[in-house]
This record gives C-alpha cells, sequence and structure tokens, in this order.
C-alpha cells in the first residue's frame, strides 16, 4: 500500500472560547477525494487552514507527501493547493494577469501554455483579458480554483468551492474533480450540499464542534451506520426479484417500482454483494444496482451532527 | 530573486501602470520646470528678485525641489504602500502570497518597491531637474549627490516601515499614526544637531548641506557630535536609518514568515532600544559633559533646560511602542501553555511584556546616568526620580495592556488608552481647571518632567510621594493581571 498523501494527527486549534478543531487524524492516499462534512462552526474550514499553514495549531502534525509542515514549510507550500471559500483577486489585473502573477511566484514551468490549460479547465477563456473586477462571483470562484490547480499540486484543499456556481459550473466543477482524482491527487473538499459530494467522493470526514465523528470511504460508512439505500432496476418484470428481496432479513422499507426496487439494507458489504449474486444467479436481469445518490446525506443525517446544521 | 523576477514587484508595477503614471510624471516635470524657470528668470534679470547670488536663488529653487520630492517620495511612499499592503492583508492576498513558495524576503522587496513606483517616477523627474538647477546655480555636485543619497535611503526607511504600518495595523490606524508623528516631530526643531529624530529623517543631514555661517541659520550649521566626536550627519542619518532598518527587515520577514509571533523579538526590543537610547545620549554628551544640570561650555543656542525633557518624552514613547511590539498575545501565550505545558506564574512573567518593561527601564536609567555621572552628588533625586518614574511608567503600560487584553479583548486597546488618559492627561487638565499646579503633579508623566525641568524648586518630598502614590497603581494593577493571567491558565488547562 503506497504511503498517505495527506497525513493528520493529533491536530487541534486552540481559539480563545473554543476549541475549534480537537485530536483530528486522518490520512488520505493518492486519488483519495474526500468530503470534509458538518455543520457551520464544526471546524471544516479551521482545519483547512491549519492544513495550509495559515492558522496555527497547538498540538498534532500535518504532513503532505512526507513533509512535515512544521519542519518544512516550503516542501510543502510546493505540493498543496488551497482554495478558500472567499475569492481573493487583485480586482485591476485581468484573469490571465492574476494567474501569471501566481505562475511566477510558483515558478510554473511553461507559465504561458499552463495558464491557457488552467484557463480552459475552469472555462475561463473567453474570459482572459477580462479583469477580475469584472467577472461574476462564480466566474471569481472559477478563476480562485484555476489559480489553485496552476501549479498542478499533489493536495487540493477546496473550502466550499462550489457555493459562487450555478448549475452548470457545479456539473464541470465535477469533471475536474473526477479528473484529479484519476490524477492520483488528493482531494480535500468541504461543502454544505452533500448530493454535490456524492457522486465524486470516496471517502467522507464528518466533523461536529471540532471533533472527527466519522471517517472512512463511503462504504466504509454506510456499514459503520448500519443501513444504506440500495436501488435496483431490471430490464423486465420480475416476479420473484420482490420476493427474493423480502425474504432477506437485512432488508427493510422495500419499496416496489415498476421495473426495480428501492430498500435500506441493514448488512455488511458481503451480505449486500450476495444479495446481487443470489438476484442474478436467480435469473434476474439486473441492469442497475446502485446505493442512492445521496449517501453522504444519509451518512450526515444518521452521523448525529444534524443538530447543529 | 531578481527584482524583475518577483511577481509581487511585478504585479505592483502593472496596476501602479494600469491606474496611470503619465499624469502624476508630468505634474512632477512642471513643478521641476517651473522651478527650473524661476532660477534661469533670476540669472537674466537679477534685480528683479531679492537673492544676493546665482547659488542662494540656486539653493532656494534647489529647496523647493527636494522638499516636493520627500513630500513625494517619504511622506506619499510610506502612505501607498502602507494602504497597498492593509487593502491585500484585508482582501486576503497576502496569505495567497504567503501560501507560495516565495521568500518572505522577496513578498517584504515586492511591496516594498512596487506600490509607490508612481512616486519614485515624479521623485526622479525632480531630482533629473534639481540637477539641472544645481548645475545653472553653480553650487556644488555634492549638494545634489549628497540630498539625493539622504531623500532616497529616507525613503527606503519609510518604505519599511509602511510595510510594517501595513501588517500591523488598519488602513485607517497607519494613518492616524503617521499624523501623531507628524505633531510630535516639531519638538525636535529645539536642538537641531542634538536630536536624534532630526538623523532619522535626515533634516538635519539635508539642512548642514544647505547652511552657511550666517547668523540666522546657525542652528544647522556645523558637524554634530557622537561623545564630542565631530561626524558628518549624513553618516550618522545613513548609519542610524541602516541599523534600525535591519530590525525593521528582521521583524518583517519572521512576521510573513510566521504571523502568529510578535513583531519584534524581545532581544531584538532590547537591541533596539540600546541603540535609540545610546544614539541620543551621545548627541547629547558634548551638552553637560556628565554634569547634567551644569552646562558645559556657554556656546549653546538653543533651550538646554528642555532638552533632556524632550528625551525623557521621547523615551517614554519609544518604551511604550517597543513594549506593544514586543508584547505576546494572551492567546499566544495559552497555546503555547497547552503546547508546552506550564502552568505557572513565572513563565507568564518570563513571556510577558512586565519583564521587558523592567529591562527597558534599566537601559533607560543607565544612559540618563551617562548625563550625571560627574554631577551625581547634586543630581541624584533628578536622577532618581526620572528613572524610578519611567520605570512606573512603561510598568503601568505593559500591565494594563496585558491587563486589557486579557479582561477586554478586542476592546483592549480603548481602555487602554482611557486609562492612560485618565493615569496621565487627566491631572493636567484639571490642575486648568482648578488653576493649581499641585493637581498636574499627580500625573503618571510628572515627576520625571519635573525633575528633569524644574531644579530650582522641584519639592522632592511631594516627588518621592507622587511615585509612591504611582507605585501602589502598579501594585493592584499587578493584582489585577495576575488574576486574570491565573484565569487563563486555568481555562488552559
Amino acid at each position: 500500500m503506497s504511503d498517505p498523501l495527506l497525513a493528520i494527527e493529533h491536530l487541534r486549534v486552540d481559539f480563545p472560547e473554543v476549541v475549534a478543531v480537537n485530536d483530528l487524524t486522518l490520512t488520505l492516499d493518492p486519488g483519495d477525494v474526500c468530503g470534509l462534512i458538518g455543520p457551520n462552526g464544526a471546524g471544516k474550514t479551521t482545519t483547512m487552514r491549519a492544513i495550509s499553514g495559515l492558522q496555527e495549531f497547538t498540538r498534532g502534525s500535518v504532513r503532505v507527501g512526507g513533509h512535515e509542515l512544521a519542519r518544512e514549510p516550503d516542501e510543502l507550500k510546493k505540493r498543496l493547493g488551497f482554495m478558500p471559500d472567499f475569492c481573493p483577486t487583485y480586482d485591476q489585473l485581468t484573469t490571465s494577469e492574476f494567474l501569471e502573477h501566481f505562475a511566477r511566484a510558483f515558478a510554473v514551468p511553461n507559465r504561458a501554455k499552463r495558464i491557457e490549460e488552467c484557463l480552459e479547465l475552469t472555462w475561463l477563456t473567453d474570459k482572459r483579458d477580462s479583469l477580475c473586477e469584472e467577472l461574476s462571483r462564480g466566474m471569481k470562484q472559477r478563476l480562485v480554483l484555476a489559480k489553485t490547480l496552476l501549479p498542478d499540486p499533489q493536495v487540493l484543499l477546496l473550502d466550499e468551492p462550489a457555493s459562487g456556481l450555478d448549475p452548470l459550473g457545479r456539473i464541470e466543477l465535477r469533471k475536474i474533480l473526477l479528473q484529479l482524482h484519476d490524477a492520483g491527487k488528493v482531494v480535500l473538499i468541504s461543502s454544505h450540499i452533500l448530493s454535490e459530494l456524492s457522486g465524486f467522493c470516496n471517502k467522507a470526514a464528518i466533523m461536529e464542534r471540532g471533533k472527527l465523528v466519522k471517517f472512512g470511504t463511503i462504504a466504509e460508512l454506510g456499514q459503520q451506520m448500519g443501513k444504506r439505500r440500495m436501488s435496483v432496476k431490471w430490464r423486465v418484470e420480475e416476479k420473484n426479484a420482490l420476493q427474493i428481496l423480502t425474504a432477506n432479513a437485512a432488508v427493510k422499507n422495500l419499496e416496489a417500482a415498476e421495473l426495480g426496487a428501492a430498500f435500506d439494507f441493514e448488512g455488511k458489504s458481503e451480505a449486500l454483494d450476495e444479495l446481487l449474486k443470489t438476484l442474478v444467479v436467480q435469473g434476474v436481469r439486473v441492469c442497475e444496482w446502485r446505493g442512492v445518490g445521496d449517501d453522504l446525506e444519509q451518512i450526515f443525517l444518521q452521523s448525529g451532527a444534524k443538530e447543529l446544521m | 530573486m531578481k527584482l524583475f523576477e518577483n511577481p509581487i514587484f511585478l504585479t505592483h508595477k502593472r496596476l501602479v501602470h494600469r491606474n496611470g503614471v503619465l499624469a502624476a510624471i508630468l505634474i512632477a516635470g512642471l513643478i521641476g520646470f517651473s522651478l527650473l524657470a524661476g532660477l534661469i528668470s533670476y540669472l537674466a534679470a537679477p534685480h528683479d528678485f531679492h537673492f544676493s547670488s546665482a547659488q542662494e536663488a540656486g539653493k532656494t529653487f534647489y529647496g523647493w525641489t527636494i522638499g516636493v520630492e520627500i513630500l513625494v517620495l517619504v511622506v506619499a511612499g510610506f502612505s501607498r504602500i502602507a494602504r497597498s499592503l492593509a487593502d491585500d492583508r484585508k482582501a486576503g492576498l497576502w496569505d495567497s502570497n504567503r501560501l507560495t513558495p516565495l521568500k518572505p524576503c522577496d513578498i517584504i522587496t515586492g511591496y516594498w518597491l512596487g506600490p509607490a513606483l508612481r512616486e519614485f517616477y515624479m521623485a526622479a523627474v525632480l531630482a533629473g531637474s534639481g540637477l539641472l538647477i544645481v548645475v545653472i546655480g553653480h553650487l556644488p555636485i555634492t549638494l545634489w549627490l549628497g540630498t539625493q543619497i539622504l531623500i532616497v535611503s529616507t525613503a527606503l526607511f519609510f518604505g519599511l516601515l509602511g510595510i510594517l504600518a501595513g501588517m500591523a495595523f488598519q488602513r485607517s490606524q497607519g494613518i492616524l499614526i503617521f499624523l501623531g508623528f507628524l505633531f510630535a516631530y516639531p519638538f525636535s526643531f529645539i536642538a537641531p544637531s542634538r536630536m536624534l529624530t532630526n538623523f532619522l529623517l535626515p533634516i538635519y543631514g539635508i539642512g548642514n548641506l544647505f547652511s552657511s555661517r550666517a547668523t540666522y541659520d546657525r542652528d544647522w550649521f556645523g558637524l554634530p557630535e557622537i561623545f564630542g566626536i565631530p561626524i558628518y550627519p549624513i553618516l550618522v542619518s545613513l548609519g542610524l536609518q541602516l541599523i534600525i532598518g535591519i530590525f525593521v527587515w528582521r521583524a518583517l520577514v519572521r512576521k510573513t514568515a510566521n504571523p502568529f509571533q510578535p513583531l519584534l523579538l524581545r532581544w531584538e526590543a532590547i537591541t533596539l532600544f540600546i541603540i535609540v537610547l545610546v544614539s541620543q545620549h551621545a548627541l547629547l554628551w558634548d551638552l553637560w559633559r556628565g554634569q547634567f544640570p551644569k552646562l558645559h561650555g556657554t556656546n549653546t543656542n538653543f533651550d538646554h533646560d528642555a532638552l533632556l525633557s524632550v528625551v525623557h518624552g521621547g523615551t517614554i514613547l519609544i518604551g511604550i511602542l517597543l513594549l506593544a511590539f514586543a508584547s505576546p498575545l494572551p492567546e499566544r501565550v495559552r497555546v503555547e501553555s497547552l503546547r508546552v505545558g506550564f502552568k505557572n506564574l513565572g513563565a507568564i512573567f518570563s513571556r510577558s511584556a512586565v519583564s521587558l518593561a523592567l529591562a527597558l527601564a534599566a537601559i533607560a536609567g543607565v544612559t540618563l546616568l551617562t548625563q550625571v555621572m560627574f554631577s551625581l552628588a547634586d543630581s541624584i533625586q533628578i536622577f532618581a526620580v526620572t528613572t524610578v518614574n519611567l520605570a512606573e511608567i512603561f510598568l503601568v503600560f505593559a500591565l494594563l495592556l496585558e491587563f486589557c487584553r486579557l479582561r477586554h479583548k478586542r476592546r483592549a486597546l480603548g481602555f487602554v488608552a482611557l486609562w492612560l488618559f485618565v493615569l496621565c492627561i487627566i491631572p493636567f487638565i484639571l490642575a486648568g481647571v482648578f488653576s493649581s499646579e499641585a493637581i498636574a503633579r499627580i500625573s503618571l508623566l510628572a515627576p520625571g518632567f519635573v525633575a528633569l525641568s524644574d531644579h530650582t524648586d522641584p519639592e522632592w518630598k511631594l516627588q518621592f510621594h507622587t511615585l509612591l502614590a504611582h507605585f501602589g497603581i502598579i501594585v493592584l494593577l499587578f493584582i489585577g493581571w495576575q488574576r486574570q493571567w491565573k484565569k487563563l491558565l486555568q481555562k488552559a488547562a
């Protein structure tokens, strides 16, 4: 197994009246896209600021690619990109000039080409010569994302990256994140809109009052919660499919549809795999088998953190 | 990193050019041209002017040129840099730049030279027209060279102070501090060659280059003396600006690398205080040669009695500024206590500004001693009252600052100002209202100033009683300070 790209151990951040982050430990491997979930004030932004070095922490350690923040901050800066939840831009610069500023700062090779790539990636190519002050909030958000991607960092911290984006922008953001996942980057992303994260996060970390209450892969968390909402569809009407599902003790709240069903599954992943196998062996022509889209929402709702929302 | 590869410099250059530089350059050119035209007019028709010679006319017109140059480069440059940095901090761009692999010194250099580029262009145009005036007016080229070196070094020095102001204060606070500085500055003109401020802002150096033996500008003629040794004023100015500039640079680089540290380390605050105070007292040395208040020689043409009081005032001001800059934020101490695990007040004391206040008072005492060491039998009371008063002022400030930060948090500064106003200023107001000098003497500031300026009837007994009363205030403050720290440490535990 490869070494974790991002390793946070026993991180603690103290504010005057509150422990903003308390004993947070999590590790992310190459290719991990982890949703950082929690109500307002849970400590998500503080965690990201502490990882990036903008927030002093009381205890703990942060390592990126084996380099520890406290000892080698410069190495960390080369490997880490942080996109804050607001959009710091030089209003009087054009978008390409803004990116050029940071390309120089990060000593990006083939500056002009890389800037074009990032503008294209964030659909800002036609805004290349527009002043930053002329951009809408969503466009500024994309520009800051382009700036974050510019040095091709190994670890990306994205704080509410979709908050100002229109629906199309959110779809495109999802595509970028999937590309980053495929490229083996680590992405830690916080968002209030859980359905946004569901599509591309393979891990989730749920925070509440500065503490990490749940962390793991989506499947693991589903198991920890004891049940998963599943959706199954078949090609032709299959009466025995419903019988098989009803007969399984782990299947609850079964809702039959015209060519399929939805149900809660209270069991381990292996048992779920076994149920699918049974359906196929019994001749059910399964054409879709998936966890219901808003897994994260379910996990979050069941984690107990919702009281603070 | 080379300057023309520095992204922060290049970006600010771009922003300055985008907002236009031509108009500014033309304004500077017009000013320079007008002054040059004035000199040429004088040379063409000398009887229409009341200058006695081409040199006098040249000096006058060149004086105006560098006056405008200083205004543009030092005053406007300082404000531009401070504002630009404060704005970038507010917008989050400072943090964005800090998260890049740029070295802190590159970031500082970018802000140092970038935002005030328009002012540099204007100054260059004015310097060019100044050179023409010097040549046409048959003035020595060293006048141009000396003044330009001093102006550029001062602009760079104030540029660093501008970054410091932008980093430490909000936009409005920086302007207020600058206005305060301008208000306090006229005190330096009591004795131009004896006040350090005239060398830090090289007024004496420039005045000296222009001066002659004429009676009206005798104050600006001749070399200043460091412990009685004559030295070129330009060297004093450049030396002071360089040494203090190095400390400011170090503070800026450290704060950029790690914004959670105090602006000044304790040893830096102490060293700076020593440099400033020793330099100041060295400039004064020749007046009394250690026999204060008895004047050494009679060749002084200014109010020497008030001089040590003005220096005393400056010492208080610098000490308070250093204490404020080096004082740790309580939250930082709490986090450190959580990290390291200390829970006793001894550890707090060694970190707090209170111990630094005592150290600064001791340094001030030693430097004051140089003025009275050969007349100690007569001046022991002056020395004792002034030194104890300084220690009390520094202690009150350090205790008050930390107490208010612990007790009132974000509103601390307002409460510090309030209590300092009550302890220092209200007695003077009441003294005016009730026409009673005695009330003024209870001010925290009074004993030192009275001891240094009133040698005829200083009422020593009353002075010592006042000091004792002030000590009572310190004890009360200390108890409050101790309680607040204990509370914080309990919270940390």
